[in-house]
């Protein structure tokens, strides 16, 4: 549980802040994420610039945790937002476990380590790019939300293409590792790699999809 | 004795008053309650205290336009018009239809009048009657224009989803608290007008405070009506705010402000004077309906948003809710006359003192005039005509 105090008045303010304070940690370990996996296919091993981002981003999914939890009981208790709560803890929740996905999928890089990535380098940075900028493009329609419902759709389907573009280049990069005379150990680590980064974006665009939803429901 | 038989007729009055709790509470916090913006407790709990203040406080006279439809005249009569008043409303309840308090006090007025041969003003049944079609289309109008606005507003400052959820809570409890007040002004006339004449009890001075035997009617009216709020309210209240249409809680705000102005408009006498001065026609006042006007600035918003609001209001529950505004006025009046007719003639009390009326002057040159017999004794129920 966390420890943050509710005021006794201004609790609407200090929730709002709340709210706003998640997206920006959210966001903060999009990009933490973002310059661990480039600084890895730079550097091609793990190294301390990776192990930092990798202990900021644990950090951070420890702060948005304990956010979510403040935030989903005050909604509760304080009996706010009757009609959208629901909604909103769907996608507080949803968020963080995109977050919390992201994070294990760079642990998981940090601990395989796939070798012979130099060959596919740039492919992968282009990968990463595309999925990181469909995973930013549904945080801000998160944001987008919260103020103006109606203004949803137009970052929905930035999140769609983005997650368009992103299935396209995974879908090249396994062609081209299944094409080169790899072995089939480092074959299925690059292919898991590609469909990691890749995954990160289909949870986007699942996101998108239920925020849409969300957004019919409020608006005017 | 004499004391002990009033307080036992005055038993159908506080009955009448926990139908009007159970029923018309809806009108000012029903959709608060059904979008869970606002505890039924809380709820309860303020409509309560703000029916028996506006009850005390601005409830005398509001029984004036009833007055004119008919005056009961006799204690058991004004007793047994209450009764059928209350078990019709009360009926309504069980049933979870929203009936009209006042349009159940118009029947049982109208049987009384039948059973006694007393003559009916039908102008003034024509003008309260006209108010149960406009009150429901001026409600909608209402609600369609606030909405609108209120929409456009909200897409030009973009304010928080919290701070819109924090200001609708606002605006809904204070709606609802003023719409409370209203019920009680200008309900508790409906409720306990009809023993005003008889009222038990003796002026009372607290110190400054003077207490007229009215007010303190009016206040033991006020509490039955908080005992029908916090009793049996609640199913009512979520026929009105969710069987309907879904209500977001911005539409149930404007909802209750749409029900409050037409009340407004059919009570103020500040907007009749201020109507007359710029030489507009003024606005009957006369009781209207708050349920009639929940339901039509309800239906209002639906229609609003074209035809996907259309087909997301429940006619066959509008149906339902209709016919409850046709059939309510219909079975207080035969229920009244049934039970004056018990009354009567089982237990033997006068529920009307016979009148012996006299025609006025210009009647009877009008008779003369028209070359009839003159006129000496006449039909009953015209004075003051």
């Amino acid at each position: 549980m966390s420890n943050e105090t509710p005021p006794l008045f201004g609790k609407t303010r200090f929730l709002e802040g709340l709210i706003d304070e998640f997206l920006d940690k959210i966001s903060e370990g999009i990009l933490l994420v973002e310059m661990g996996i480039k600084s890895y296919l730079v550097n091609n091993e793990e190294t301390d610039i990776c192990l930092e981002k990798l202990n900021q981003i644990i950090e951070i999914k420890r702060r948005c945790s304990e956010l979510r939890r403040t935030i989903v009981t005050m909604l509760y208790t304080e009996m706010l937002l009757p009609d959208a709560r629901g909604d909103v803890l769907r996608l507080l929740g949803s968020l963080f476990e995109l977050l919390d996905e992201m994070g294990d999928n760079y642990q998981e890089l940090m601990i395989v380590q796939p070798r012979r990535l130099p060959e596919f380098g740039s492919d992968f940075s282009d990968l990463t790019d595309m999925a990181i900028r469909s995973v930013q493009a549904v945080v801000v329609a998160a944001r987008t939300f919260f103020r103006t419902p109606a203004a949803v759709r137009d970052h929905i389907n930035e999140v769609r293409v983005f997650e368009d573009e992103t299935d396209k280049l995974a879908w090249r990069i396994k062609r081209r590792i299944f094409a080169a005379d790899l072995s089939f150990e480092h074959r299925t680590q690059l292919r898991e790699a590609a469909a990691m980064i890749d995954a990160l974006a289909d949870k986007a665009e699942n996101i998108g999809d239920n925020l849409s939803i969300f957004a019919i429901k409020r608006s005017l | 004795m004499a004391l002990i038989v009033t307080l036992i007729f005055l038993s159908s009055g506080l009955f009448l008053g926990w139908s009007m709790g159970a029923n018309d509470a809806s009108n000012a916090f029903g959709t608060a309650v059904a979008t869970r913006m606002i505890r039924f407790s809380t709820a309860a709990f303020l409509c309560s205290v703000f029916v028996i203040i506006g009850a005390v406080t601005s409830g005398t006279g509001a029984a004036e336009g009833l007055g004119q439809l008919g005056a009961i005249n006799a204690l058991p009569g004004a007793f047994t018009a209450a009764l059928a008043a209350a078990l019709t409303v009360a009926w309504m309840s069980k049933v979870g239809l929203p009936a009209s308090t006042s349009q159940a006090v118009v029947g049982s007025i109208i049987g009384w009048n039948l059973f006694s041969g007393s003559p009916t003003d039908l102008g003034t049944l024509r003008r309260i009657v006209a108010t149960w079609v406009i009150s429901p289309v001026l409600g909608a109008i209402f609600a369609m224009l606030l909405y609108k606005l209120l929409v456009e507003w909200i897409r030009l400052t973009k304010p928080h989803l919290l701070s819109l959820d924090r200001n609708t809570r606002s605006g809904l409890i204070l709606a609802g608290i003023f719409g409370s007040y209203a019920i009680g002004a200008n309900g508790i006339g409906n409720v306990m007008g009809f023993f005003v004449a008889a009222s038990p009890f003796r002026e009372l001075s607290l110190g400054p405070f003077n207490v007229t035997s009215v007010e303190q009617l009016f206040l033991i009216g006020g509490v039955a009506v908080a005992v029908g709020v916090y009793t049996y309210s609640r199913r009512v209240m979520m026929t009105v705010g969710d069987s309907l249409l879904t209500l977001s809680p911005l539409a149930a705000f404007v909802v209750v402000v749409s029900h409050s102005l037409v009340l407004f408009i059919f009570s103020s006498t500040a907007l009749e004077s201020l109507l007359a001065s710029w030489g507009l026609p003024t606005i009957p006042l006369l009781p209207v309906s708050g349920s009639q006007a929940v339901i039509g600035s309800v239906l209002g918003i639906g229609l609003l948003q074209g035809l996907k609001g259309v087909r997301q209001i429940r006619w066959g529950v509008l149906g339902g809710i209709a016919s409850g505004w046709i059939t309510t006025p219909l079975i207080a009046t035969v229920i009244g006359f049934v039970l004056l007719f018990v009354v009567q003639n089982v237990f033997g009390q006068e529920v009307f003192h016979p009148l012996d009326q006299v025609l006025r002057p210009a009647a009877i040159e009008r008779f003369n005039g028209a070359g009839q017999p003159p006129v000496a004794v006449v039909a009953p129920g015209l004075a003051g005509f």
